[in-house]
């Protein structure tokens, strides 16, 4: 797609640009600002806020540079004084009713209305009337609303639409009495906080940071989203040891996910701060006893010995949470220091199948949202992988892509779908050996009727441009493996097949690269007597009556509480590392905070247990170093090195094996498991509520207060005027005396 | 209240005074569905040259040429089309509207049939200001009538042409007569405007072809097609064609709706003596606004032996604009500073709120005239004022913040005194 290129002149110099370009797009770009609100590149065009006017040659009156196309000879003035008079119009018009409180707004120093007047320095007053007064609410736990300080330029009600698809917020009333407001005055949506994010001014607050900082005082530390695959980009706001808050805004992070973040991402984040922190290294001495606190010498030199004792019958298992140098540091730990080969990745929706048989690329993000066609079969990434949702959502609103859903349950990203293939229950073996295997009597077993499979091809066969086939991790192994080793044949001549899978945790990517030829927990719990545990297990009772346990956590859980001896691990905040994202992105997690208390780093307290048993993995005690380790080892990673990672605008790539692949009996074991399933099932025709895994409460989650008012229901309180948790206990019942007093 | 014809044969007032006027029976009497007889026998692009030629301009205010708009439609459209008929009637000062589709609904939908038929669109829409609701039922029944007769619906008089016309209404707000809020409207959106390009006749309603023409322009129609555009258009001037309704109300002793060929000479004639004169014979005239609310206020010296004409040359010429042909007069017992206030509070109260010149400018406006109301007036308030219009004026989304500077740029700049009273008075 070659863009014709026109000139256009601004200012008086001449430029060469694309046709069809975006003219505030191309002032900005070639540096002449021009002041700007409701306009948002990544969402339609609004036009309202008429801040960004210009002259344009032969044309009547100015005009909303936001809104113009370019084209060849156009004349652009970007600065006189008939526009300045008009930009500055604006900006008093604005101010007219808008509260002059910037000293208590926590938007203030971030806030794009503060930033325009400043800039201008001498912004006139003359608005001497009364201000209209609205009062400052909740709109949720999460949301805290000041409606007189809102610009009304919809980016909030924009982003609710185009992005998430949910339209919870909606303007009311009208004039000057336009009022950002929720149906039935609650929201009652995934709470991304997305509106917070793009609000240019103090309007939508985030509710968990209310009046705790000023924002120029908290340091920004780009990282990864510790909780989903998408591998969104975050700024982390830490003051005085403390994490406050965290955001995606463009002026700290400019990542994959823009200013795009979910609810765990961006508020989900007290877990780091939280005082149920393991503290300090912690040994059991007896079966049955209490974890008592060590000192960390004592406690390394314990569990050395033991492990010692131990030999080859010590299991390794790490979590799809930890870093790569954390997973990759206990894999190490297994083959060289234990010198076993029973290491595994504690992931219950493994894609190792997926990414051992890919015969297409995988794609990136913004591939997903400027795709043809996209072919999702299972998951449920609105509640998963959020970021892929809201692409896959633009992809077809913005974009005319076709979605086709293949699932057992009608998940809410059906509403967007040109073709929903609705199978019976965990029948997607069914599907896939009916969809690739063309076993007729599969799709019987899937529920659905063979002309389904036909429209699909049919659509995909059409398809001009990229075809994405999207697989979620709670396929089978062998339905995985055929999706993924048949995707290059949907290529086609003026089509490319890409893929994209679902996995469930932040680094399931990461720790599938770096543990090749892991066993499976279950294999691993089993055959060890002893085990080193990074993160916890989905299901902690497989390693009931193991002989000895080292957890390496932030929290006690269900596995700690098996554990013989707890290490304080340091948090995704704490600590350096990388984390590789579903389109195989590796990308950094920068140390945001001292380790607290006395917690390491995972690979580091691996590490030391290494070295204490007599082998030093030569790190250095440098993060980059683990790396560069996992650079020279990881094919997937060669030649990568911290410094390429750099720039979170533009991520690393690991570089997976393509190549075609023989499923033949990835399909004959499809058809065999399809032919057990019953004739008739009932179908799940139940969608799911909306937040049902994002509200969830968790180890992480649950240590944000709001969660839990989340989780239990969302419960509108009397007044929206005090926070919910004030007026709720945390499960969700009202509070009784304290509410009232 | 008066309805006649002034200077020509009653065309759109013809039935306004026959019995039962409404119905179809009376209505095929009278000569109705003539036209979409010979309609339907002629080809697409001769109905729309015969509107061409009829030099018809839109009756919603704006003045657009309709044959011109017609031609904007594809012909070839992948996507249904659509006419939709605006009987908004928000404008104050307008409501001639109302009086066509009360007595001569049959009129609107003959004309929306071969605007439909000329335009290859087999789905049309009369969107109804809320508080016309109660006129709906009269329409909806011509409507059933019309469908019972084989004119409405499926191959509508034999032509193979299929078309359905429908009723919606509004919730009463001013903006949903500007038509592409009316289009947001009509979709089941908040009735905020658009964004132009694309224009409605490319990507209107459900983002497909749409036709909006305002309830007198359609009803003009079906007079085009039976004496032929260039006979009509002759009616009135070379320009502005045909013959137009004004709502005439304020202090005139006949106050109505009158039909007056354009290019009436003139405007002092026809308050002066075709309205009756001034409602009462001591008071002098003081102020006209000719064409609804939205348009340059004029003073009596504007008028009176001008020699002004009513049509859309003649009133520019006079220092005003045609706009609905609602004209209000006002004699000299009116405070301009206090009928633009009531003005103002109007477009505050309708301003939909999408963009900052309109939504806080019209707020920041009634402020500022409350307070001189109250006595707070300040030597500077009419430099302000006049500030705040030209801010909003041409800067604002859709042409309703300029309908909301004009009155009041035009009453300070023409009526300066009863500022000027005003900001001395304390
Ligand atoms: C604020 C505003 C209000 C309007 N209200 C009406 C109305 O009530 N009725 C109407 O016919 N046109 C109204 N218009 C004009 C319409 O936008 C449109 O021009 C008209 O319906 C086109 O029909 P016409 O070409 O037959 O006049 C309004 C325009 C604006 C800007
Ligand atoms: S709440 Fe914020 S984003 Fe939404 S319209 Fe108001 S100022 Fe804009
Ligand atoms: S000028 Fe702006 S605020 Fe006023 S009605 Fe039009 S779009 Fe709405
Ligand atoms: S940025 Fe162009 S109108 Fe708001």
């Amino acid at each position: 797609m070659s863009a014709e290129l026109i000139k256009v002149t601004i200012n008086g110099t001449e430029y060469e640009v694309d046709k069809g370009r975006r003219l505030i797009d191309v002032c900005h770009e070639n540096g002449y600002g021009i002041p700007s609100f409701c306009y948002y590149g990544d969402l339609e065009v609004q036009a309202s806020c008429r801040m960004c006017l210009v002259r344009i040659d032969k044309m009547p009156k100015l005009q909303t540079s936001c809104t113009i196309s370019c084209t060849d000879g156009m004349v652009v003035t970007t600065t006189s004084e008939e526009i300045e008079k008009a930009q500055r119009s604006m900006g008093e018009f604005l101010l007219a009713n808008h509260p002059l409180d910037c000293p208590v707004c926590d938007r203030g120093g971030e806030c794009e209305l503060q930033e325009v007047i400043f800039d201008w320095g001498d912004v006139e007053e003359r608005f001497a009337e009364n201000k209209n007064a609205k009062a400052e609410k909740y709109l949720s736990p999460i949301v805290a609303n000041d409606p007189q300080r809102c610009i009304v330029c919809k980016r909030c009600t924009r982003v609710c639409h185009e992005w998430m698809g949910e339209d919870a917020i909606e303007a009311g009333n009208r004039g000057a009495n336009t009022v950002i407001g929720t149906y039935g005055g609650w929201l009652n949506c995934s709470q991304c906080g997305n509106c917070i994010e793009v609000c240019p001014t103090g309007t939508l607050l985030d509710g968990t940071y209310r009046h705790e900082t000023r924002p120029w005082e908290l340091d920004q530390t780009v990282s990864t989203d510790p909780y989903g695959s998408d591998g969104m980009q975050i700024s982390i706001g830490t003051r005085g040891g403390k994490v406050h808050r965290v955001v995606a805004r463009d002026r700290y992070v400019n990542g994959l996910n823009g200013e795009f973040l979910d609810v765990k991402a961006r508020f989900a984040h007290d877990f780091v701060c939280s005082a149920d922190r393991v503290k300090t290294p912690m040994i059991r001495y007896k079966k049955g006893g209490k974890l008592i606190p060590a000192t960390w010498d004592d406690a390394i030199a314990h569990v050395a010995a033991k492990f010692r004792e131990f030999g080859k019958n010590v299991g390794v298992v790490a979590s799809p949470r930890l870093s790569n140098e954390a997973v990759f540091t206990l894999k190490r730990f297994a083959q060289e220091v234990v010198k076993s080969d029973s290491y595994a990745v504690s992931d219950v929706a493994d894609q190792a199948p997926f990414f051992n048989n890919l015969s297409a690329p995988l794609c990136t993000h913004k591939e997903i949202r400027y795709a043809t066609t996209i072919l999702l079969v299972g998951g449920e990434p609105e509640e998963e992988q959020s970021f892929t949702a809201k692409q896959i959502r633009q992809a077809v609103r913005n974009g005319g892509a076709k979605l086709i859903v293949v699932n057992d349950t009608p998940i809410r990203l059906v509403s967007s779908a040109s073709q929903f293939v609705h199978i019976n229950p965990c029948s997607y073996d069914a599907f896939v050996a009916a969809f690739i295997g063309g076993d007729k009597s599969a799709a019987k077993k899937a529920g659905i009727d063979a002309k389904e499979i036909d429209a699909i091809r049919k659509t995909i066969d059409e398809t001009e441009g990229e075809f994405i086939l999207m697989v979620g991790g709670e396929l089978s192994a062998n339905a995985q493996a055929a999706l993924a080793g048949t995707a290059s044949k949907f290529g086609g001549e003026n089509r490319r097949a890409l893929l994209h899978p679902l996995p469930r945790y932040n680094n399931s990517v990461g720790a599938h690269d770096m543990t090749a030829g892991r066993k499976s927990v279950e294999e691993v719990a089993k055959d060890a007597r002893a085990l080193l545990i990074g993160g916890s297990l989905q299901n902690a009772s497989i390693i009931d009556g193991k002989d000895f346990v080292v957890v390496q956590e932030l929290f006690l859980t269900d596995t700690t509480l098996r554990a013989d001896v707890v290490l304080p691990a340091a948090s995704f905040a704490e600590a350096d590392g990388t984390f590789t994202n579903n389109s195989g992105y590796v990308q950094r997690v920068r140390q945001a905070l001292e380790p607290l208390n006395q917690a390491k780093a995972d690979w580091m307290i691996t590490s030391l247990i290494a070295r204490e048993m007599g082998v030093d993995f030569g790190y250095n005690f440098a993060a980059t170093a683990v790396f560069k380790a996992i650079a020279d080892s990881v094919a997937a990673y060669e030649g990568l090195r911290y410094p390429h990672l750099k720039d979170e605008s533009r991520p690393a790539s690991a570089k997976y094996e393509i190549a075609d692949r023989d499923v033949a009996d990835a399909l004959k074991a499809l058809s065999e498991s399809a032919a057990s399933l019953p004739d008739e099932t009932e179908k799940i025709s139940e969608t799911p509520k909306i937040g049902h895994k994002l509200h969830r409460l968790t180890t992480m989650t649950s240590k944000t207060p709001q969660f839990h008012l989340l989780a239990n229901g969302n419960p509108k309180p009397d007044s929206l005027f005090v926070s919910p948790l004030v007026q709720f206990n945390l499960d969700g019942t009202k509070r009784e005396s304290e509410a009232a007093a | 209240m008066e309805i006649k014809a002034i200077g020509c044969e009653p065309l759109q007032l013809k039935r306004m005074h026959v019995k039962d006027g409404h119905t179809l029976k009376v209505y095929q009497e009278t000569g109705g569905y003539k036209s979409l007889k010979k309609a339907v026998g002629m080809s697409q692009d001769d109905i729309i040259n015969e509107v061409k030629a009829s030099s018809l301009r839109g009756r919603g205010g704006a003045g657009f040429p309709t044959g011109m708009k017609w031609s904007f439609v594809p012909r070839q459209s992948p996507k249904p089309k659509y006419v939709v008929c605006n009987a908004d009637e928000s404008e104050p000062g307008s409501f001639k509207d109302r009086y066509l589709l009360e007595r001569d609904p049959h009129a609107v939908i003959e004309g929306m049939i071969i605007a439909g038929f000329a335009l290859g669109a087999s789905t049309g829409y009369i969107y109804f200001r809320g508080e016309y609701n109660y006129l709906i039922h009269i329409v909806d029944a011509a409507l059933e009538e019309a469908r019972a007769a084989g004119i409405l619906g499926d191959n509508i008089l034999g032509s193979g042409f299929s078309m359905n016309i429908h009723t919606h209404t509004g919730a009463g707000a001013y903006i949903c007569g500007e038509e592409t809020a009316l289009l947001s409207s009509l979709e089941g959106f908040r009735g905020h405007p658009r964004m132009k390009p694309p224009f409605p006749a490319v990507e209107g309603l459900y983002a497909s072809p749409t036709v909006v023409n305002n309830v007198e322009t359609f009803t003009s129609v079906p007079q085009i097609i039976e004496m032929g555009g260039t006979v009509w258009r002759d009616l009135g001037t070379e320009k502005s064609g045909g013959t137009k309704l004004w709502s005439i109300s304020g202090h005139v002793k006949r106050p109505g709706v009158y039909e007056l060929p354009m290019g009436y000479s003139d405007m002092e004639k026809f308050i002066m003596e075709d309205c009756g004169g001034m409602l009462r014979d001591d008071k002098k005239l003081k102020a006209v606004i000719p064409g609804g609310s939205s348009v340059y206020i004029m003073n009596a010296d504007q008028i009176l032996g001008k020699n002004v004409t009513l049509d859309y040359e003649g009133l520019v010429e006079a220092g005003s604009m045609l706009g609905t042909g609602g004209m209000m007069v006002m004699d000299e017992t009116v405070d301009i500073m206090e009928s633009t206030k009531n003005l103002t509070e109007f477009y505050r109260h309708e301003s939909c709120g999408w963009c900052t010149p309109c939504r806080e400018g019209t707020d920041w406006l009634v402020k500022v005239f409350n307070r001189i109301a109250d006595g707070g007036g300040r030597p500077e308030d009419a430099q302000l004022l006049l500030d705040i219009c030209d801010n909003i004026e041409g800067k604002s989304f859709c042409p309703l913040g300029d309908a909301a500077a004009w009155p009041i740029q035009s009453a300070i700049k023409r009526f300066p005194e009863d500022f000027k009273k005003w900001i001395n008075k304390f």
